[in-house]
């Protein structure tokens, strides 16, 4: 016994070793690293040289859905409130009516080609229904890819808050199946929609609202506080639950209040939950992989490539046009966001639901599901970083934030302390503090010079190896960093290219513009200035990266904040 | 494509020039150019250079600008460049002030070449080597040679 236990222990920690040493191959192959994840587990299981035989359920479905609450609390803080400009409505419409969609025609495609009812069809079709913003996001930055924010928001938000949708479908579809009443599906239906998102919407806020205030009012060590955080979350979670809401919605919007107020020792928990959300990546991939027996899934092959097929290429695409109409989003975007359609663990979690309510064919679905996610990894996610690419939907990655020192003030939640020490050849270098391009909302409180602290006089010279000390609003560093990077770093050359090497006012008349440069405007743009034309021509909220070709000019949105258009870049074709 | 040595002369390159302020430096290069070109009044090419750049700044960062127009009677693409002895508040992107800038007048008629050749510019003083070898220049002609001489 005593044996046993350490050989677990041992066992774990080697396939997780082995899962983190594979995620610099990740990169390197431009693979998700759930994938190879997912490998590791298979070739640790029964058919690979690992031989573990692993066939609980019940633990795998505990394992994962504490896995995906965790998964869902850092999403939901690492969703910035800014992002719903643009992308929250055509994100909640694709969660919704587009799991609908997707789920449905899936689902008339799953009954045919395995001639089951519809009904067993449609659980299948709910069961893959989700996308997965992880996986996506995790691909693009490997990649060194920032998305444009109109489909980055998009796809964000809508994978933070379409497994909701999904689970429910599937939960209720699994009910419909269990029971023998012939009532009204239809309004069952929406009543159990409703009570799942009602209850996990309003615990979902209360939640994160009594969350943020114990954060601030208690007095702990600071140790504590992610570890509050974390264990808040996951109370309301399976309250949520028990009650009969949506606890997946419920654990979300508490990330999503937590992320996007002030907070005591934010920093903190978004570390802590940041190697959490990791390692329960990494825990259920492995696991869901020992729990596949890999030569099973020969025997559905077929029918699961012809499913994934319409997913792929029929469900998906339907799906995001349909849902996507209102919005007019450009079509290469809508073309984009049908492609990223990418599965991860909620379906392989969704599909243990049949094991446990013990019905026929639910090692079918099982397979199934683990093909289709295993297809849609492979195919959509080897291919996002280059479409991306191909489409021009990225953008310059934001200059990194490195080395900057942030102390918390304890009782002064929107303040912080941070420490930027001066690199020779950074924009800061070399400024006389006066001409520092600072926020205003920015205080210069001293500098540090070898062992000298120096009042922060207008007329003093930053030099080399100095350390800027500044109280910011909690909000702004991210401003902050391009003014200590060293210049120039790959993404300022990136960017010089990207948007051109000139920088427009946005309250510039277009006719000006094109009479410098000798352009013929058109004539119904005539008297507008340049954020007028941008919003008539390319999209009515624009995006940084939008741009418009205006004879051998071109025009990119280089710089925005609260929806307004700050700067314009000016290329040279 | 033109080189630099196409577009710029020895009498048109400024090593070290009076700063001040923006305006006055526009006058300085208006004056430079004019006594340069006679068949392009100070006034006009003062004029053009300004309205181009309330279109925004046309500096490029790092110190860097590269002021640009079309103008009436100018048959050729004009560059013009200069270094700045004390560094000029531009209005730049990045803030910061500019001591290194290369000014292009091109004909009224326009060209794709017009554009490529600033683009190329563009390029060229984009190119962190290119503007410190520049900007350690002594006097003119060694601005010159440097600016002309120079392989990318």
């Amino acid at each position: 016994m005593i044996d046993a236990s350490y050989q677990l222990i041992l066992l774990c920690a080697f396939l997780g070793l082995v899962s983190i040493a594979i995620t610099g191959l990740s990169q390197r192959l431009g693979a998700p690293s759930l994938l190879l994840f997912l490998l590791v587990g298979m070739l640790a299981g029964e058919d690979g040289p690992g031989g573990i035989h692993f066939d609980d359920v019940g633990t795998a479905f505990l394992v994962g859905n504490i896995a995906l609450a965790i998964i869902l609390l850092d999403g939901g803080m690492r969703t910035h409130v800014s992002s719903f400009r643009v992308g929250l409505k055509p994100a909640l419409s694709l969660a919704t009516l587009g799991v609908a969609i997707t789920s449905g025609i899936v689902g008339l495609v799953a009954a045919w080609i395995l001639d089951w009812p519809l009904l067993n069809g449609l659980l299948l079709g709910a069961i893959v229904g989700s996308t997965d913003a992880a996986a996506v996001f995790g691909l693009l930055h490997g990649a060194g890819l920032e998305l444009k924010q109109r489909s980055g928001a998009t796809l964000e938000i809508e994978s933070g808050t379409n497994d909701p949708m999904a689970i429910f479908l599937t939960v209720s579809l699994l009910g419909l199946l269990g029971s023998t009443s012939s009532g009204n599906i239809g309004v069952a239906l929406l009543l159990e929609f409703l009570q799942q998102m009602g209850f996990g919407g309003i615990a979902g806020l209360a939640g994160g609202w009594l969350l943020q205030k114990l954060l601030n009012w208690l007095h702990l060590p600071r140790v504590l506080y992610p570890l509050l955080a974390v264990s808040f979350g996951l109370c309301v979670f399976g309250l949520t639950n028990l009650a009969g809401g949506s606890g997946f919605l419920a654990i979300y919007l508490i990330g999503l209040l937590l992320g996007n107020r002030p907070v005591n020792y934010l920093r903190d928990i978004r570390w802590l939950l940041d190697g959490l959300a990791w390692l329960s990546q990494i825990g259920m991939f492995l696991l869901l992989g020992l729990l596949v027996t890999p030569s099973s899934l020969l025997d559905v092959a077929l029918p699961a490539l012809v499913i994934a097929a319409a997913l792929m290429l029929v469900a998906r695409p339907v799906a995001v046009f349909t849902c996507l109409l209102p919005f007019r989003l450009p079509l290469k975007e809508q073309v984009f966001i049908s492609w990223v359609g990418l599965k991860g663990a909620v379906p392989i979690i969704l599909a243990l639901f049949p094991y446990l309510s013990g019905m026929e064919h639910s090692a079918t679905y099982f397979q199934v599901t683990f093909f289709v996610v295993l297809l849609s990894l492979c195919f959509q996610g080897w291919t996002i970083a280059p479409l991306a690419r191909r489409l021009q939907l990225d953008v310059p990655p934001l200059v990194e934030d490195r080395e900057h020192l942030g102390v918390v003030i304890p009782g002064q939640v929107d303040r912080e302390l941070l420490a930027y020490r001066i690199h020779a050849g950074s924009p800061a270098d070399a400024y006389v503090l006066g001409r520092l391009p600072l926020p205003d909302s920015v205080k210069t409180v001293g500098v540090l010079r070898t062992d000298q602290v120096l009042q922060p006089r207008d007329d003093l010279r930053l030099a080399p190896e100095d350390i800027l000390v500044l109280l910011t609003p909690s909000h702004e560093s991210d401003q902050l960093a391009g003014l200590f990077a060293t210049l120039p770093t790959r993404s300022h050359l990136v960017s010089s290219a990207f948007f051109g090497p000139f920088t427009l006012q946005p309250d510039v008349l277009f006719d000006d513009l094109c009479a410098a440069y000798g352009v013929a405007p058109d004539p119904d743009l005539e008297g507008l200035d340049l954020d007028a034309v941008l919003r008539r021509r390319v999209h009515a909220q624009p995006v940084v990266g939008d741009r418009l070709r205006v004879g051998n000019i071109e025009l990119v949105v280089k710089q925005m904040a609260q929806g307004r258009i700050l700067q314009v870049g000016l290329k040279l074709c | 494509m033109q080189t630099l040595t196409q577009i710029l002369s020895p009498g048109r390159t400024i090593c070290r020039a009076p700063g001040g302020s923006k305006k006055r430096l526009f006058e300085t290069i208006a004056r430079i150019i004019s006594e340069d070109q006679l068949s392009l009044p100070y006034a006009e090419v003062f004029t053009q250079l300004i309205a181009r750049e309330k279109l925004g700044s046309t500096g490029l960062g790092q110190g860097i600008a590269i002021p640009h127009c079309r103008i009436p009677n100018c048959s050729q693409p004009l560059g013009t460049l200069l270094s700045v002895d004390e560094p000029v508040d531009f209005d730049a992107p990045d803030n910061q002030p500019v001591d290194l800038l290369f000014v292009l007048l091109v004909p009224q008629e326009a060209h794709q070449e017009h554009l490529d050749i600033l683009s190329h510019v563009a390029g060229l003083f984009s190119q962190t080597e290119f503007c410190q070898a520049l900007r350690a220049a002594g006097d003119n002609q060694a601005l010159y040679d440097i600016a002309t001489g120079w392989k990318s």
